[in-house]
């Protein structure tokens, strides 16, 4: 199987080694894992604070993306950020279809979304989060998000 | 008691032929079939190895390589060293199964994002594919290393660790499950024994590794050490088993001391024979060594008899014309007889002169041809020289003449327009001018209408 081959690489590149504020919670099976990442800065939104994503990997990833949350457990809340909705579900193009490239990998995910965190000063959540978070029903990949702005 | 086609059959063995295997094979269940053998084999055939060969596609995918490979041979969609690389328009390469499951789902390179589709790929430099092909990876089945584009071949044919079909295929049982080659030589191998060690039955193929992992009794303990031995490979730790009795290394010499293998080294100090030993064996290696040598010089030795016999044959034929001179060694006439070995170097040497004194005179004759050639040459040059400048001087005067007509003829036809202005027709003899100033006649017959067209 084409996802299981490619993510067996790169459980065992993430065995060896990961960038620092990256490490693996589980890996077990090929359809779910969960990291947790830290911002490294200093950045007051999310100092001291660490948070979990869950990954869920389809039949035909890399070629389709993984679908990317972040998960609220008690000690682990779900970081304040105009793109986070408070459920977890993360507008970032690159893990939509239209942006995604079956070049990136877990990790290069994981930094993507710890330099999206790191380089956030709004203290907010998503225009219409509550509403966003009450009526969403559909996976994370088939909502068309508008990426209206690349520089948060 | 199996079924008559569950009888081991050896390939080695004819077929049709009355086979008792009850002594010779080690798990022949006790009792024979009551069907005659002969009837039995009927439809053997010796099976050839390479006719028990199956395909097996490897995953190249799946397999271990052998230390890193270098970065710029990994397909960045798969993670895998590069499968059937091919190169895109914008200088990336991928697999081809990789890129074209990519572009099925987004018309863009996954690297930079440029528009791409399934035109803008191809086949990757051959470089790419040579560095690919000689990777070293482990075979799937025996865990050697060979050369990456290797791998299916030796899978296939040559690796002992893969399955083939069961050589009894071509039995009367027509067996169809597939068995390791390793053990492909000794027919079909698929019929229930009994394991020796703990008497459950089981098929004989499977019977190796029970014996060695899952069988409950597989371990007894040394006679000799009392260490917890497999039983299957008894044999094989009696050879290294430190407390089985072993004769003095030099028993065959005479010493009739025996001790435990452990024990030995302390016999060897005292051992009568401990001096005639060794050097009994250096002279038996010395003697091996000469017998050896003797072999190999005896045949030297009557290689180049073969070949004086021939090249005296050859010295009598000598007269006989180069190209009936044949050196090979299958013309050898039987009938020549034996001298010795001078001769035949004297001989050698006279035929190099005989060839060199012959060189010598042909190119002695080729340089007298090259000059005869030379002058026959000249001789027949000169004439035409001559000839030609004849020629030349006529075209001369020629040339003269027609000048001389033309400036006569321009005269004519200034001194007619300028005097009398009537009609151009007058002036048309002009064009019918003699075909031997053609261009002259052209140019004017040109510039005679011309001139008329201004008059009018
Ligand atoms: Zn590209
Ligand atoms: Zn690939
Ligand atoms: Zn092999
Ligand atoms: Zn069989
Ligand atoms: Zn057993
Ligand atoms: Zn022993
Ligand atoms: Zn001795």
């Amino acid at each position: 199987m084409f996802a299981t081959k490619r993510l067996g690489k790169e459980l065992s590149k993430i065995h060896g080694s990961l960038p620092p504020g990256i490490t693996l919670v589980t890996a077990e099976g090929f359809q779910e894992w969960l990291l947790d990442i830290r911002v490294l800065d200093e950045n007051p939104i999310y100092l001291n604070q660490t948070y979990r994503l869950k990954f869920k990997f389809s039949q035909s990833y890399p070629i389709e993306p993984p679908e990317v949350t972040f998960v609220n457990t008690t000690d682990r809340p779900i970081p304040i950020h105009p793109h986070i909705y408070s459920n977890g579900i993360i507008c970032l193009d690159l893990l939509g279809t239209q942006g995604w490239s079956p070049v990136q990998n877990v990790e290069s995910i994981c930094m993507s979304l710890q330099s999206m965190l790191t380089g956030n000063t709004k203290n907010e959540r998503p225009e219409g989060d509550a509403h966003f978070v009450a009526s969403n029903r559909r996976r994370p990949r088939d909502i068309d998000f508008y990426y209206h702005d690349n520089t948060v | 008691m199996p079924p008559a086609g569950h009888r081991p059959l050896d390939p080695s063995l004819p077929p049709s032929t009355e086979v008792d295997n009850d002594d010779r094979a080690p798990y022949t269940p006790g009792s024979s079939s009551s069907l005659s053998s002969s009837s039995l084999y009927k439809h053997l055939r010796t099976p050839s190895t390479s006719s028990l060969n199956i395909r097996h596609p490897v995953d190249l995918r799946a397999i271990t390589y052998d230390g890193a490979v270098d970065e710029n041979l990994v397909c960045p969609i798969c993670r895998c060293p590069l499968v059937d690389p091919v190169l895109t328009e914008c200088d990336h390469i991928f697999c081809r199964a990789c890129i074209t499951d990519a572009l099925s789902n987004t018309k863009l390179c996954p690297i930079d994002r440029s528009p791409l589709d399934s035109d803008g790929v191809s086949r990757a430099p051959k470089m790419v594919h040579n560095q690919l092909d000689s990777l070293k990876a482990k075979c799937p089945c025996c865990a050697s290393s060979f050369a990456r584009s290797m791998l299916e071949n030796h899978v296939e044919k040559y690796c002992p660790e893969a399955n083939v079909k069961c050589p009894g295929i071509y039995s009367e049982k027509y067996c169809k499950e597939v068995v390791k080659r390793r053990m492909s030589g000794r027919g079909c191998l698929h019929y229930p024994v009994e394991c020796p060690d703990c008497k459950e039955t089981l098929l004989l193929v499977e019977m190796e590794e029970h014996r060695e992992a899952s069988c409950n009794e597989k371990l007894k303990a040394c006679e000799h050490c009392g260490v917890n031995i497999l039983r299957c490979k008894e044999s094989e730790h009696h050879e290294e088993c430190p407390d089985v009795i072993r004769p003095c290394n030099w028993a065959e010499y005479g010493c009739q001391h025996e001790a435990k293998r452990t024990d030995l080294h302390l016999h060897a100090d005292e051992c009568s024979f401990k001096l005639v030993g060794p050097m009994a064996d250096t002279l038996k290696k010395e003697i091996k060594l000469l017998r050896s040598d003797m072999r190999s010089l005896a045949e030297t030795n009557h290689l180049q008899e073969r070949r004086i016999k021939f090249l005296e044959s050859a010295q009598r034929a000598s007269d006989r014309p180069m190209e009936l001179m044949d050196l090979s060694l299958a013309n050898l006439p039987e009938s020549a007889n034996t001298e010795p070995l001078d001769s035949g170097h004297e001989y050698l040497l006279s035929l190099l002169e005989s060839q060199q004194s012959r060189l010598s005179q042909l190119s002695n004759e080729l340089t007298d041809f090259q000059g005869k050639n030379t002058m026959m040459l000249l001789n027949e040059t000169i004439p035409i020289k001559n000839e030609l400048s004849e020629l030349r001087s006529t075209q001369q005067v020629t040339c003269m003449h027609v000048r001389w007509l033309m400036r006569f003829r321009m005269q004519e036809n200034q001194r007619r327009f300028g005097g009398s202005p009537g009609p151009g027709p007058s002036g048309s003899p002009d064009g019918g001018g003699s075909s031997s100033d053609l261009p002259f006649s052209r140019r004017l017959s040109d510039s005679a209408p011309r001139d008329i067209i201004t008059k009018l």
